[in-house]
């Protein structure tokens, strides 16, 4: 069931430039769902439209059945975000931010903050004004005050931005964490394809404002079987290939159509006298996905 | 309205809680003691003229409360209008600039009431301003003169002149720096209107103290004797009256329904500007 719905959503600056055309998929309940793109692809605008903050001109979204556009409010009450850099009141402490902020949702429960925040391990200097705090512990307060009150839905707009490694281990550690015991469902913002590829279920990628794909992130597909043929008649196989139904890239990663077995599809080529010097199980990185999109672009 | 309040007290906790905040307390304090110290060593000439040239006795009505109307006038408006100024062109423009504003609206909370209660926020600070310079001039002119004596009151550019007892000095006094701190909202509404337009803080304060100065210059200047009623800081001189002897209350409510109207207004566009701006960096 999507949880959260992206409908034919357009929107161009006011300098011309057209920053998302025509963009729709949904968020499933419960999946953690990666949006990639390059700097400026349109990412953080889909974000941006979907807690309200940048109006589309046309389209829209719909968080829980209500749609942001008509009815902000309401649909807001679900979801917790960060979006952009989390900027917080540095001459307040970690507790008295989370105050504010947690009397815009018109909610404040001191047990269940204290909670939250002790699973963002923060428990010890959440009394500590938060210019004092390293940007690991800022990022883990925004997560915190994205998940009060008890979001639904997490928006994270590019959330291990400047983290050091164990900084951005950790923070993964706490998404995926979220998702597996509080079933929370993530939209996470990247152009990191590591990370996306580590956490998300699915992803969508946004190209120059339009999206060029939406699926299981390739290390998660279960019914793709792609194989890596080594052999020196490419053409030949290619040929073979095409005459029953599967394709085969320039580097010889080779997708094996459904109606058919991959042993059959090597006999097929041995029968038509192609070398094969290898075949082995190929698993298609994001990164290549990512790529493959972008020359095709 | 419970929860109203609590927002509310989020964005007095923001404002209170930050250092730079009290650089206004602070300045006046510094301002009040020095303009003190002038009237120890020289005295307070041309008031002393005026009590005398009323035929009454100066001793009694150079009290606390003269001493403290006379501070608070320099100092209001010397460094009022630059400090709520420089508050309210931050308010919004601030926040939107450090990046703060996304993460208050990434909450279920629309833009009008977080305007609301950032305007509020502006307004409270304003009144707060100048019942702290009037008392604590008061106390400085306790310091110096101590408590009872009579009261003078004067405020120049509206010809108000008038004698009061301690009594009914206090009360007028009381009611006169209530209505100075409402008058002041003025400029508060003007630096919080152009705040809410993508501009920087400091864009915001200059234009709302240029906007003042300008409606100043051309009030005193002359040139707009006839058209007087078009200037905010003729309206704003209201706060005067209160001290008058017979108060004129039809000219008091005028000033304070255009004034009250051009509040509401500021605040009309300034919160039209920022609904229809996009936020993102």
């Amino acid at each position: 069931m999507a949880l959260l719905e992206v409908r034919h959503l357009t929107k161009r600056w006011p300098t011309g430039r057209l920053a998302l055309d025509d963009v729709s998929f949904d968020v499933r309940e419960g999946e953690i769902l990666g949006l990639l793109g390059h700097n400026g692809a349109g990412k953080s605008t889909i974000m941006g439209i979907t807690l309200g903050m940048v109006r589309p001109d046309a389209g829209e979204v719909r968080i829980g059945g209500r749609s942001v556009q008509r009815n902000r409010g309401e649909a807001l009450q679900q979801i917790g975000a960060i979006y952009e850099a989390a900027v917080f009141y540095d001459y307040l402490s970690g507790w008295q931010n989370l105050r504010v902020l947690c009397s815009l949702s018109g909610w404040w429960d001191e047990a269940e903050v204290k909670r939250v925040v002790q699973m963002v391990n923060l428990n010890r200097a959440i009394q500590q004004k938060t210019a004092t705090y390293s940007h690991g512990m800022r990022q883990r307060l925004a997560l915190a005050q994205a998940m009060l009150p008890q979001a639904r839905i997490l928006l994270l707009d590019e959330p291990t931005d400047g983290l050091d490694p164990e900084g951005i281990r950790e923070f993964r550690e706490l998404i995926l964490h979220l998702r597996k015991h509080h079933g929370i469902t993530i939209m996470l913002n990247s152009h990191l394809l590591a990370e996306v590829e580590q956490m998300c279920d699915r992803c969508v990628i946004i190209k120059d404002g339009k999206k060029v794909f939406e699926g299981p992130v390739p290390s998660q597909e279960k019914t793709r079987r792609m194989f890596q043929l080594e052999t020196s008649d490419l053409g030949l196989a290619r040929e073979i290939m095409d005459r029953v139904g599967a394709t085969m890239d320039k580097h010889g990663v080779v997708e094996v159509p459904l109606n058919m077995e991959p042993h059959e599809l090597v006999s097929a080529l041995v029968r038509g006298n192609v070398q094969v010097n290898a075949w082995q199980p190929h698993r298609r990185t994001l990164e290549e996905l990512y790529m493959g999109l972008s020359s095709k672009s | 309205m419970t929860l109203f309040f609590q927002q509310w007290y989020g964005e007095l906790l923001k404002l209170f809680a930050r250092r730079r905040t009290y650089i206004g307390f602070g300045a006046f304090v510094a301002l009040e003691i020095v303009i003190l110290l002038l009237i120890k060593k020289f005295g307070m000439g041309p008031i002393q003229k005026a009590i005398v040239g009323s035929g009454e006795n100066f001793d009694h009505y150079f009290s606390a409360l003269t001493v403290g109307q006379t501070v608070m006038g320099f100092s209001a408006f010397l460094l009022g209008a630059l400090f709520l100024s420089l508050v309210a062109g931050d308010i919004v423009a601030k926040e939107g600039e450090d990046g703060h504003m996304r993460l208050l609206l990434a909450r279920p909370v629309s833009r009008f009431r977080l305007l609301l209660l950032k305007y509020l926020t502006c307004v409270c600070y304003a009144v707060f301003l100048v019942e702290f310079l009037a008392w604590s001039s008061f106390l400085l002119g306790i310091i110096l003169r101590g408590w009872g004596g009579g009261y003078f009151a004067i405020v120049p550019e509206i010809s108000v002149v008038a004698f009061y007892e301690w009594g009914p000095g206090l009360q007028r006094y009381t009611a006169a720096t209530l209505a100075l701190g409402l008058s002041m909202t003025v400029i508060s509404s003007i630096a919080f209107f152009l705040s809410c337009f993508r501009i920087k803080p400091a864009a915001a304060t200059i234009g709302a103290l240029t906007y003042i100065l300008v409606d100043f210059i051309l009030r005193t200047s002359g040139f707009m004797d006839n058209y007087q009623h078009l200037l905010l800081t003729k309206h704003m001189a209201a706060w005067g009256r209160i001290l008058a002897d017979t108060i004129d209350w039809p000219l008091v409510w005028r000033a304070y329904a255009v004034m009250f109207a051009v509040n509401i207004t500021l605040f009309t566009v300034g919160y039209a500007v920022f609904e229809s701006r996009d936020l993102k960096s």
